[in-house]
Order: structure tokens, then C-alpha cells, then sequence
């Protein structure tokens, strides 16, 4: 009789566990991270009489959570790929954003030649002049606002790698010490802990790619992508915020002995942030201070190669910054690295490194080696003059180096937002050209002056006049008023070239003819440079002279679209992929309520059967004491 | 069987709904701005051919004001040159007038009051400029009056002998002006190859008729040492000899003259008409140049001058007749050259124009909505969000709670 109660106990007992568990499932319905549990029930040892073995009734065991291994870490992994999908596809919409609100630069730069155009139709009209002044300045507000936005994202970025790095730190602190409490709650599974441990190292793997072991004490052990241990047992080892070595004003993450693991780190979105700074910010940045470079030399020079309203070679009429220099913090040595740009057409969108290495043989020159930041080698030559050059580049070394001091150039990137007008003076413009050839009157021959070109506006000798007198066999000699000659043949078509200028002749000379190339100081209304400033519009600056200053911006905007586009199809890729994931996840230990409302029902019967079964027992015990007393 | 969580089954149908009203915003958004491209990102190449095509725009729309600047030029000197040339018509009149008639010295005086008229017009019209006050004929100088009459009736040029250029297309320049010094100052003299001229101090009534170069290549080998300066000297019989000044006079050639008759040696012709007197010369000359102010005050001087006689008048006014005639074949080829110019002018931006709307289509093309297909585009999505809203409704709503009593 006793059995039998006891038996109708551990029912009713067992099935107001379930009731508890299905309750509880029912209540965490809706908590993120949460997983199913259900009770473990066993049926009590019987007791063997000899003929037969008597069940006594059910035990709980456990209640376990219903967790897989795999489909969890699973699903950390495609948190990681999904956070870097959102971060990148946020900050590459920004920049499609920043491309399209900065003013269109395409028109800004139509605008700006077709001042040119203006001033070349109405060379003496100051109104034409003016107006493209304003052209230039509204120009080089377009490049500095672009420059300065990406500016901005770039400190933004700044700001949410150190936000990041202080959620990573919090998350290990936190991992750490539910390991703890893990480990210290012997076999009792702790499912509420295991659950909000999994839903932080969720977080974690969403801020950073991580990976993650279980060890046989319950704890476990989290490693970054650098190969760092984040969490072990109950330690945790944080990330350290630092700069860049050879940038201060760029946030880079440390590990915890200081040493910078940036590039190492991938996935979420801390990965994220790193690589959208150096895959797409930094060469976005880069070519659009390539085109304002491109802009600022091509127009200098050109303005060289004319003459001003007031009858003076041509100033520049854009200052631009040059490259920067940064040595590494850690240099031992005391040499200093200068850089120029020595050749436009030759410059790309790259940073540089420059090392010493002490070495004379190849790779290394004089000692230097160059690589680009993405680790490119890049071959250099030597100068007479103790300079280096690559690239369109020239780096001016001094003594004192030690071996592995380094030194990065970077030779674009704050030419856009350092753009400005060099000049506010509207008859310093350049529209007229600069030389002019004369026929001696006495010339015999049908030679006639075809054009006088500037080839190089810097030659020291460019106005210092010179005479062409021809020989016999179209032998000739160039005399300049600074004393220097040449002497050379003439061929028909061929142009005369001395002191920078090129002479060009039509018909052919006879000997004793002479010409002279002087500045051309009584045509000022003159609108051949302004025609040839103008014609730069479509003129081939950059990429070795195929590329203009208009195509320079398109394929800025080709590049930033790119990065656009492909950063919303891996948004959409990795979205699904973490939906495939959740929803595996979640079919395992997600609460359907439906299931658990079945579960009431049934937990709900068996402790009303249990009940019946006590009461059974209780009838049977009345039936037998009345039977005693009556 | 497949195992549902609630929570995440009411998560993805919230997802899909955002989803779909996300792309149903981007494509009203499509529709309201008319633009298929509204970031870079939207169509990558699409935008880089946008700033392609913008740029190939905006330098169509240059060239073709740069044409209309250079069309205002043009016309203008077009304009200019056409009143300058009606002005020598009536200079040239009157100088036949001065050699047929035989005028009284109060009808030279108002033909030469009449003539310095027409000379200070024809300075204002080379000084002619265009719309913001440049000089059309001072070359490439700032100069704003190339011409300036001097108070002894000449004139000087100050302008310099280079055209100003226009771009009328990708390394395509043409000359918007002509410089003056070629239109009204290095005209060559006489009949074009050279000028034959009676002496002032001739006492007989030798006129120089027309001239001109009958044998080409006698007058090349004439001229290739350099102009000829030749004097044809006449004796009281009609003999006369012509000597090379630049030779110590030596004896080019000789003949006898008759009244009416021709001289002719080294390839050049010169009818001559009255009788010269012993002593008299006609000089010979080429590569010479005279302005046409100067022509127009060689004629004045000669009127206003008493001590000229019908004689000499008639000579110089048939010199200067011959110089109108060149500065108006100069004018009219100049003339020619500018009317080819403007028709170039014209042709460019008709071809322009229709380059624009082509590349206008183009640009259309690309960074446009195509209406018809956004919005059923726009339709379909909304119907498709409509029934997810609807069987999220249904669905959401079956549980096995609800039969719970």
C-alpha cells in the first residue's frame, strides 16, 4: 500500500517538475540566448522478489538544455561574418553618401576648364577672370569637403575601434567569470550560466573573429584571430588601444604584451573596421588626393608655361600639400626621409614604407628598401644626386639610419583636403602664351615661324632670348642671351628644342636665315596657354598619361560604388547565411510554444493520474480498515 | 520534423516584412526621383559612365559657346570688313573722278575733305571691337586701338601680327580674328608684283597706264636677287632706257616709245600713254608695301597740294587706285577666309547638337528610371508585402493555447 503511494509521489512529484521546466520554457519564450530545457526522468530500480521485479515509481534526474555543440559555434561564427557585413556595408553607404552629398566634383572640374575656355575667348575681359577664380575656389571647396568627410569617417572609425576594443575587454572580463562559476558548480549542469555564457561569446564573436575550445573542466578557453588567448579559465587577457606606429592620428589595437595584432585582426566588427580603413578608406582617400594632385600640377605647370595678364611667367595658381613622412615611433637612428612627387603620371594610389636595411644588394638600394602597405615590393633607382625614386616618388635620405628604422610616405592623402587656391589675383592668369618666334627680315629662305611650345615652364633660361641661325645643309645654332649654344640639323617637322622651348618651323630655311625666340612681351591679349589650360580637361595627368583629372574621379566614383555594391551583396549573403544558422540553431533550442503547450497538457494529466493513483491507494486503504471494523 | 521556434518564426516574419519594405522604399524612391542611380553603390558602373557622360556634356556645351564667341567675332569683323570695303568703293570713285575730270581747285579741296572723312571712318572701323572691348584687329595685343591716325596723316599699327584662337573642338583651333597688320598695313604696292611710277619733276604728259607681269619667269629671274629698283629714263625723241639702281645703273633694256604705246622688258608690261618729256623717269619698284590710310592720304596730299598739276594728279591717283584695288582683293579673300570660317562655325555646332541629344539619350538611359518597369516592380512588391502581412496575421495567430480551457 505504501509502494503504492510512493509510487503515486514520485508521479506527482516528477510531473510537477515537468510542469516547472514546461512553465519556465514558457517564460523564457522570448529571451534571447535561451535554450529549451526539459526534465530527464528514469524509472526507480524495482525491487526483485524473486519472480518478479516491482517498479517503484519515477525519478528526475536532470534537467538538461537542449544545446548542440556544433550548431552553436556555428552560429558564432556567422554572428562574426554578419556584425563585419553590417559594419562594412554601414561605413561603405556612408562613403557612397559622403561621394554623393560633397558636391559633384565632375561638374566642379567642367566648370573650372570651361573658365578657361571663357577667359580664352575674352582674354582682357577681368569678369572672365574672376569667374574662374570663383571656379578654382569652388573647385578646391569640393576636394576639401570630400577630404575632410573621409577625414571624418576615418576618426569616426577611430572612435569605434576603441568603443569596440572596450566591449571586447568588458565581454572577456565577463566570460571569465562565469567560467568560473561554471567550473565551481561540480556536475549540477548550470544551464542558466551556460546560457548567458554562450550569449556573451555570441557578442564577442559579433565585435571579433574568434575561436573557441571547451575544456573537460566546463570552462571555456577563447582565442582572437591573432592567435591571442581572450579568455582561459578564469583569466581574461583584453586587447590594448594604441596608435599606428607611423600614424598617431590612426587607432590601431594592441595585444596584451603591446604589439600591434591590427592586421591580424578579421571578422566582426572590429575585423570590419580595420579592413574598411586599409582596403577602402585609405586607397578611396588616396585617389582623390591623386586627382587633386593631378589637378594642382597639371594646372601649375601649365600657368608656368604662360604669361600673366601683367606680362610675368605664371605663378601657380593651386598650393596642394605634398607627401607626409612619418618615421616609425621605434626608429633607433637619426636619419630624416623627405619625398616629393617627381612625376605625376607615374603616382599611384599606394602608401609606402621605406626601411633601411643597410644592405646594398637588390632588392635594396643604398641601403633602402621600399614596399608598399600592402607589402608589394617595389624596386628603386639611384640618382647622381644621393636621391632615391620609384614610382613617380623621389626620397631624399640623410646619413644616420640603423638598421630597421622605417619610414612611411604617404603621398596622397591629405593633397584633396589641403587643396587650396594659391593666388586671388585675376590677371594671374596665364593666358597668354609665353614665347614668341620671329623671322629676321632678312631672311632668304620660306622658312616661317610655325609655333613656339614650352616644354619645361621651370628652365632657368626659358626668357632669356635666343637666336636660331641656320648654315649651310640646314646646320644651325641656338644662341640664348645667358651665353649658352647648341647646335644641331634641321629636319622638316622636327621641332628646335633649347632652354625648355620648342621651336617649330614651316617651309625650309635657307643658310643665314636666323629666328629668335623671345618672351612674348606685346601680346598680352594673347589666349594660347589659356586654350592649352583649358584643354586639360581632357588631358591624359595621371597613370603614365591615360588618365585625366575627370577619369581620375570617375574611377573614384567606380571605386566607391564598387565598394558599395560589393558590401551590400555580402551583406545579403551573410544575412542569410546567419539566418540559416539561427534558425538550425534555434530548431534545436529554440521554445516552440505550441510544444509547450502540449507539454502542459501532458505533465498536467500525468500529475492528475498520479493523483488519481495516491487517491486509489487512499480508497484501497479506507476500504481495508472498514473492513476491519465492521 | 522540423522543430519551430516561436520567437524566431515571429523574428523572420518581422525580417522578411522589413526586408520588403525596404526594397519597396528604394524603388519609390526610384519613382519619385526619377533617378535609377541615387548612390554610386546603386550601379557602380552606371555612375562612372554618369560622370563620363557629364563630363562629355559639359565639353560639348563649351565648344559650342566657345563657337558662339568665336560666331560673334567673326560676324562682327565680317561686318566690319563689308563697310570698310563699301568706304574703299567710294575712295576709289573719287580718284577716278580726279583722273578723268579735270577739277577746279575748290572741287579737289572738297574731294579732299570728303576723302579725310572716309580715312578717319576707315581708322574707326579697323578699330572695331568686340563685345567686351577687345580689339578685333590688334592681333593678340591688349592694345584697345591698334590704329592710331597720326597728325601727319599716317598711320601706325600697335597691335602685333598673331591671330587670337578659339577651341572649337578636342584639338581643334581656329583663328576668331585676323591681325591687322596683314589686312590693312602690309598690302603690297602697284598691281600686286610691282609698281611703276611716274616721277613728281616729270615736265611732259607721260601717264603710267595699267601694269603688269606678262612673262612669269622672266620676273622670277628678275626678282630672285631681291625687289627690283629699276629707272626707265625717256630722251626727247621717245627712246628710253631702263637702269638697275641696285646694279650702278647699269642698262637693263631700252627701246623707243610712242604715245600710247607699251614698255616691256623683264617680263613686265607698262602701258604708258602722252608724251614725256626729255629727262622724264618712271621708276620701278617691287616688294613694296603701302597701307590703305596711306593710299587714301597720298590721294588727300596730292588734292590739297596747288602746286600738283592735272598731270601728276592723274598719276598718283592711278597708283593709288591700284592700291585700293589690292587692299580690296586682300579684304574680299580675307572676306572669303571668314565667311569659310563661320560656315566651319556653324557645322560644328549642328554636329554638336546632335552629339548632344545623343549623348543626353545616353546619360537618359543610364541614370534614369525606367518608369514602366518600376513601378510594376512597385506594384508587385507591395502585393508581396501585403501577403506576408496577411498570413503573418493568420499564421501568428493559431495556437494551441487558444484550446486550452
Amino acid at each position: 500500500m505504501s509502494s503504492l503511494l510512493n509510487i503515486g509521489v514520485s508521479g506527482l512529484n516528477a510531473a510537477q517538475l515537468g510542469l516547472k521546466v514546461t512553465g519556465n520554457n514558457i517564460a523564457n519564450a522570448g529571451t534571447d540566448g535561451y535554450s529549451r530545457q526539459s526534465t530527464v526522468q528514469v524509472d526507480q530500480v524495482g525491487q526483485n522478489n524473486g519472480r518478479y521485479t516491482m517498479g517503484s515509481g519515477v525519478d528526475v534526474i536532470a534537467v538538461q538544455r537542449a544545446y548542440s555543440q556544433f550548431l552553436t559555434q556555428s552560429l558564432w561564427s556567422s554572428n562574426s561574418a554578419l556584425q563585419g557585413a553590417t559594419t562594412t556595408n554601414d561605413l561603405a553607404t556612408t562613403l557612397n553618401g559622403l561621394l554623393q552629398n560633397s558636391g559633384n566634383l565632375q561638374s566642379a572640374l567642367d566648370s573650372f576648364y570651361g573658365g578657361f575656355n571663357a577667359v580664352a575667348n575674352a582674354p582682357g575681359d577681368p569678369s572672365a577672370r574672376q569667374a574662374l577664380l570663383g571656379n578654382a575656389s569652388a573647385l578646391a571647396t569640393a576636394f576639401n569637403t570630400f577630404g575632410q568627410q573621409l577625414d571624418q569617417q576615418r576618426a569616426q572609425i577611430n572612435t569605434q575601434v576603441s568603443d569596440a576594443v572596450g566591449n571586447v575587454n568588458s565581454l572577456v572580463k565577463q566570460i571569465a567569470a562565469l567560467n568560473t562559476s561554471i567550473s565551481q558548480a561540480g556536475n549540477t549542469q548550470p544551464n542558466d550560466l551556460l546560457d548567458q555564457r554562450d550569449s556573451l561569446v555570441k557578442q564577442l564573436a559579433g565585435i571579433t573573429g574568434i575561436s573557441v575550445a571547451a575544456q573537460p573542466d566546463g570552462t571555456l578557453s577563447v582565442y582572437s584571430t591573432s592567435g591571442q588567448a581572450l579568455v582561459s579559465g578564469s583569466y581574461s587577457y583584453g586587447f590594448q588601444l594604441g596608435s599606428d606606429a607611423y600614424d598617431a592620428g590612426s587607432t590601431s589595437v594592441l595585444d596584451a604584451s603591446g604589439h600591434d595584432i591590427s592586421s591580424r585582426l578579421s571578422g566582426g566588427t572590429l575585423g570590419a573596421l580595420l579592413a574598411y580603413r586599409s582596403n577602402t578608406l585609405d586607397p578611396a582617400q588616396n585617389q582623390l588626393g591623386r586627382t587633386a594632385l593631378a589637378l594642382a600640377q597639371s594646372v601649375n605647370a601649365q600657368q608656368a608655361k604662360g604669361l600673366d595678364l601683367n606680362g610675368n611667367q605664371g605663378g601657380a595658381l593651386f598650393s596642394v600639400p605634398g607627401p607626409v613622412v612619418a618615421a616609425a615611433s621605434g626608429n633607433q637612428g637619426s636619419a630624416t626621409v623627405g619625398a616629393s612627387v617627381s612625376d605625376i603620371s607615374q603616382l599611384t594610389t599606394d602608401n609606402y614604407v621605406l626601411t633601411y636595411t643597410g644592405s646594398g644588394t637588390a632588392p635594396s638600394v643604398n641601403g633602402w628598401a621600399l614596399a608598399s602597405s600592402s607589402g608589394r615590393p617595389v624596386p628603386m633607382t639611384a640618382n647622381p644626386d644621393g636621391t632615391l625614386s620609384a614610382e613617380g616618388l623621389t626620397f631624399t635620405v640623410s646619413a644616420g639610419a640603423q638598421v630597421g628604422d622605417s619610414f612611411q610616405v604617404r603621398p596622397t592623402r591629405d593633397a584633396a583636403s589641403g587643396l587650396a587656391l594659391a593666388t586671388s589675383d585675376p590677371s594671374a592668369i596665364a593666358a597668354a602664351t609665353a614665347l614668341k618666334g620671329t623671322a629676321a627680315g632678312t631672311n632668304t629662305g620660306g622658312a616661317t615661324v610655325g609655333s613656339v611650345d614650352v616644354s619645361d615652364g621651370s628652365n632657368a633660361n626659358l626668357f632669356a632670348g635666343a637666336t636660331v641661325t641656320f648654315g649651310a645643309g640646314g646646320s644651325y645654332t641656338v644662341t640664348d642671351g645667358a651665353g649658352n649654344s647648341t647646335t644641331g640639323t634641321y629636319a622638316a617637322g622636327t621641332a628646335i628644342q633649347f632652354d625648355g622651348w620648342s621651336l617649330s618651323l614651316g617651309g625650309t630655311p635657307a643658310s643665314g636665315d636666323s629666328f629668335t625666340v623671345a618672351m612674348n612681351s606685346d601680346g598680352l591679349n594673347d589666349n594660347g596657354n589659356a586654350l592649352d589650360l583649358a584643354g586639360l580637361a581632357d588631358a591624359g595627368v595621371l597613370d603614365g598619361g591615360k588618365t585625366s583629372t575627370v577619369g581620375a574621379y570617375a574611377n573614384l566614383t567606380n571605386q566607391i560604388g564598387v565598394a558599395g555594391s560589393m558590401a551590400a551583396n555580402d551583406l545579403t549573403t551573410q544575412t542569410g547565411l546567419y539566418n540559416q544558422a539561427a534558425s538550425a540553431q534555434q530548431s534545436v533550442a529554440g521554445v516552440n510554444l505550441d510544444e509547450e503547450a502540449a507539454g502542459l497538457i501532458k505533465y498536467q494529466q500525468a500529475y492528475q493520474a498520479s493523483a488519481q493513483v495516491i487517491s486509489t491507494a487512499q480508497t484501497l486503504f479506507t476500504s481495508l480498515i472498514s473492513a476491519i471494523q465492521s | 520534423m522540423i522543430r519551430l521556434s516561436t520567437s524566431w518564426m515571429y523574428q523572420q516574419s518581422l525580417t522578411t516584412m522589413l526586408n520588403q519594405q525596404g526594397e519597396l522604399s528604394a524603388t519609390q524612391n526610384q519613382v519619385s526621383s526619377g533617378q535609377r542611380i541615387n548612390l554610386a553603390s546603386d550601379d557602380p558602373a552606371g555612375a562612372t559612365q554618369v560622370v563620363s557622360l557629364n563630363h562629355i556634356l559639359a565639353s560639348t556645351a563649351q565648344y559650342s559657346s566657345n563657337i558662339d564667341a568665336a560666331n560673334a567675332r567673326l560676324s562682327t569683323e565680317s561686318n566690319t570688313l563689308s563697310s570698310f570695303n563699301s568706304l574703299l568703293d567710294q575712295a576709289r570713285s573719287m580718284a577716278v573722278q580726279g583722273i578723268n575730270g579735270t577739277l577746279s581747285s575748290s572741287d579737289r579741296q572738297d574731294m579732299a575733305t570728303q576723302l579725310t572723312q572716309i580715312r578717319a571712318q576707315l581708322v574707326q572701323l579697323a578699330n572695331t571691337t568686340d563685345a567686351s572691348g577687345d580689339a578685333l584687329f590688334a592681333g593678340t595685343s591688349t592694345t584697345s586701338t591698334p590704329f592710331a591716325l597720326n597728325s601727319d596723316g599716317s598711320v601706325s599699327y600697335v597691335g602685333n601680327s598673331d591671330n587670337q584662337m578659339t577651341t572649337i573642338g578636342s584639338g581643334l583651333r581656329i583663328p576668331n580674328s585676323d591681325e591687322g597688320a596683314g589686312l590693312f598695313m602690309n598690302i603690297p604696292a602697284g598691281n600686286g608684283s610691282f609698281v611703276a611710277s611716274a616721277a613728281a619733276g616729270n615736265t611732259g604728259s607721260l601717264l603710267v597706264g595699267a601694269t603688269s607681269v606678262t612673262d612669269a619667269s622672266a620676273w622670277k629671274a628678275a626678282t630672285a636677287a631681291g625687289p627690283v629698283n629699276y629707272q626707265i629714263s625717256f630722251d626727247a625723241a621717245g627712246n628710253w632706257t631702263a637702269t638697275d639702281a641696285n646694279n650702278g645703273n647699269a642698262v637693263v633694256a631700252s627701246g623707243s616709245y610712242q604715245d600710247g604705246g607699251s614698255i616691256g622688258f623683264n617680263g613686265m608690261t607698262i602701258a604708258l600713254s602722252g608724251t614725256p618729256a626729255a629727262g622724264d623717269t618712271v621708276s620701278v619698284n617691287s616688294g613694296q608695301t603701302q597701307d590703305v590710310f596711306a593710299t587714301l592720304t597720298n590721294m588727300i596730299n596730292a588734292l590739297n597740294d596747288g602746286s600738283v598739276g592735272d598731270t601728276q594728279l592723274n598719276n598718283t591717283m592711278s597708283r593709288q587706285i591700284e592700291s585700293i584695288d589690292r587692299a580690296q582683293d586682300q579684304l574680299s579673300s580675307t572676306q572669303t577666309d571668314v565667311g569659310g570660317r563661320l560656315n566651319r562655325l556653324t557645322q560644328q555646332q549642328s554636329t554638336y547638337s546632335g552629339l548632344t541629344l545623343t549623348y543626353q539619350t545616353t546619360l537618359s538611359g543610364v541614370q534614369d528610371t525606367d518608369m514602366a518597369s518600376a513601378i510594376s516592380q512597385l506594384m508587385l512588391q507591395s502585393t508581396a508585402l501585403q501577403a506576408s502581412q496577411q498570413t503573418f496575421a493568420k499564421v501568428q495567430g493559431m495556437s494551441l493555447f487558444d484550446y486550452l480551457k
